[in-house]
């Protein structure tokens, strides 16, 4: 029997003919992401109604010892994140700098290996950590805001903006859905991955977009509404450890002059128009630290809640967000796809039905359109199932907006367990192109240097199984207990056992489907960037 | 450099070398091609033409016609000068004429084109809020003085 599944499963691994490609996870690490799931899977049948509740009372971590100075001072002095957001500017000029004068070697210039191979895997990895950290020392922000505001850190002029209302019909994230669509496009199709010289007219074409966005638009409405990489961690930030939030929230219920949100002589006004006191979720924070600087009382600070907490309970539904969240978890199964080795052979196969020819951009396009399309028309058969066995007496609509909450983990987790691949395995060379960053008189990689670098990981295999086989299982565990969740604001009230457990068994199927499939994906050999 | 690209019937890779040849340094070009449906070499030959990849140059100088030499084909080229150029590489099968196009960049691309438009962009935006924020000011202020004025006036009656 044992060895009978064995076999099965190792019949799903892809066996390429030719190339390099990273390992995918070993059958046993498989058979054992199976077995827990399906406990899991009973364990969530099972439950039934019995939903628990947030947990109240997060921990302020100014308040913990040895590292509370730290975390206090990080977010009453300016100079920290200055200094900070100085050095991630100075690295992305340098980046612009070795992408338009160094080598087109893309494996021995720093544009590309820092860009695509480090930062790209470890910023999503990051908001596992510090949520939307990055945003607060983002060098497109930062430069734009020192060339719009023509002040280091203080409160610009606010004439130096036109301060326009952005139009009602931007006011969504879908600007950063596309834009995010089109990222992924060009690395996937159009290959700014490997061409330090593209990859360096991306960061200036950003820094020009978050620059004439700061100059026309009132606060940060490329942080808010545009950016691609912003509106990623924010979604993702739903599910992060730490959040900023006030620390004594009667504080912010008696506050009268809200300087929070209206900002101080000195200080900016939240970039992204959010009130410390009526805060409930992350997604459109950009921890820039505003907020803390600005608070009369010093009542707002970094709190260690619960993971998960936040989209599980807070996060209000809305139609831009759930699209949003909905584009990742398309987007990310669509990364894993074109790293499999037989996705060439699918688009080649494409083109010549087609008539297409040269980088068969048309058929990358049409691939990607498709790959697209099917988890989100999955998603909308699963919740019309969920409207009508549950006999919601809501909105089509509202229903769509709040299960969509329950695929986030699955895309954040297979996000950054498919990054975590790439981190570990294609960073070693890191450390000889930060010394020679322009890639001087450089080659490209030998074969035998690709071999060197394939057999040597930055972290055993094993262990990196272990972390990809815990994201799998925390993200489907995540889902479910969201999935669960979400589902009692939108069935009928008052509905049988009965009622709840059929109208939840679509959408344990569209979770269990898409983390088989994670898994799949995670199993299959993966072609090296770089 | 090394390109791969699939063209009616064909999968064809071409290499470069070097990989960013430089002025007045011999180079070479390396093609295959092989057929998507069963992965047989082209037999034939092939010609490859260059012309000046810029707006307003279409012409074309053929460099040599090249027959197969153990599964590749084979063709050198020396540039004079820097530039980035479009090699051109054409072949028959079936009766149906193949071209296709690679790109070919001889010495260090111009650096300054990127940059320069990303300046001029960020600093036209910058000039005209600064002009539309001067004027706004200006009118703010003649209308105070406006109101400011009838007030006195009023004021006087």
């Amino acid at each position: 029997m044992y060895e009978s599944i064995i076999e099965f499963i190792n019949r799903l691994i892809y066996v390429p003919s030719e190339g390099m490609v990273h390992p995918g996870l070993s059958v046993n690490w498989v058979l054992a992401i199976i077995v827990v799931m399906v406990v899991m899977v009973m364990r969530s049948m099972l439950t039934g109604n019995s939903i628990s509740t947030a947990t109240a009372g997060n921990l302020n971590l100014s308040r913990l010892p040895m590292v509370g100075g730290f975390f206090s001072a990080l977010v009453v002095k300016p100079w920290i994140l200055l200094s900070l957001r100085v050095i991630a500017a100075l690295i992305f000029l340098l980046v612009i700098y070795a992408g338009l004068f160094g080598t087109p070697v893309p494996e021995r210039n720093i544009a590309t290996v820092l860009t695509w191979t480090v930062w790209w895997s470890a910023v999503v990895i990051s908001v596992f950590f510090v949520g939307s950290a990055w945003c607060a020392i983002c060098p497109w922000d930062a430069i734009a805001s020192w060339l719009v505001r023509r002040k280091l850190w203080r409160r610009g002029d606010a004439a130096s903006s036109l301060n326009i209302r952005v139009p009602k019909y931007l006011r969504t994230i879908w600007p950063a859905l596309f834009l995010f669509t089109v990222l992924t496009w060009l690395e996937l199709g159009a290959g700014v991955t490997t061409s330090p010289y593209a990859t360096a007219l991306l960061a200036l074409l950003m820094v020009v977009l978050a620059t004439v966005s700061l100059a026309l638009y009132e606060r940060k409405a490329f942080c808010r509404y545009f950016c691609p990489i912003g509106r990623t961690l924010g979604a993702y930030a739903a599910m992060a450890p730490i959040a900023l939030r006030p620390i004594d929230n009667q504080v912010c219920v008696d506050c009268k002059t809200l300087e929070c949100y209206h900002g101080t002589n000195d200080v900016e006004p939240c970039p992204t128009h959010l009130l410390m006191g009526t805060i409930t979720q992350n997604t459109y924070c950009t921890s820039c630290g505003a907020c803390t600087q600005s608070c009369p009382t010093q009542n707002v600070g970094w709190r260690l809640r619960g993971i998960g907490e936040e989209i599980t309970y807070a996060s209000r539904p809305h139609t831009d967000e759930a699209w949003f969240i909905l584009g990742l978890v398309a987007l990310t199964l669509f990364h894993g796809f074109t790293m499999m080795p037989y996705w060439e052979d699918w688009m080649r196969q494409l083109a010549y039905q087609i008539g297409d020819s040269g980088q068969i951009l048309l058929s990358f396009t049409i691939g990607m359109t498709v790959a697209m399309f099917v988890p989100i028309s999955l998603y909308l058969l699963v919740v019309r199932l969920v409207h009508y066995f549950g006999q919601s007496p809501h909105h089509f609509q509202r229903v769509f907006n709040a299960l969509a909450f329950s695929l986030l983990p699955l895309a954040f987790t297979y996000h950054i367990a498919h990054n975590l691949s790439h981190l570990v395995r294609e960073s070693q060379g890191f450390w000889t192109v930060l010394f020679n960053p322009l890639g001087v008189d450089t080659v490209p990689l030998s074969v035998g240097e690709i071999h060197m670098r394939h057999m040597n990981p930055l972290i055993n295999n094993e262990i990196v199984f272990a972390l990809q086989a815990t994201l799998a299982l925390f993200g489907f565990w995540l889902a479910l207990r969201i999935a669960r969740q979400r589902l009692t604001s939108v069935v009928a009230s008052g509905s049988s056992k009965a009622v709840t457990a059929l109208s939840f068994t679509p959408i344990l199927i569209l979770i269990t489907g898409f983390s088989l499939v994670n898994l799949w994906l995670l199993m299959q050999p993966m072609i090296m960037r770089m | 450099m090394q390109v791969e690209t699939q063209i009616g019937e064909y999968y064809v890779t071409y290499m470069a070398f070097p990989a960013f040849p430089k002025p007045n340094e011999q180079g070479r070009v390396n093609l295959y091609a092989s057929r998507i449906d069963n992965g047989a070499t082209y037999h034939g030959e092939v010609t490859f033409k260059v012309r000046d990849d810029s707006w307003f140059s279409d012409e074309q100088e053929v460099i040599g016609t090249q027959a197969i030499d153990d599964g590749v084909y084979r063709q050198g080229f020396i540039f004079k000068e820097a530039g980035d150029f479009i090699i051109t590489a054409e072949f028959e099968s079936g009766g149906e004429p193949y071209i296709i196009d690679f790109p070919l960049r001889i010495g260090e691309p111009t650096p300054l084109g990127p940059i320069g438009i990303a300046v001029l962009i960020i600093l036209i935006v910058l000039v005209g809020v600064n002009v539309t924020q001067r004027k706004r000011m200006q009118r703010v202020k003649a209308s105070q003085h406006h109101r400011d004025n009838r007030d006195a006036s009023d004021d006087e009656l």
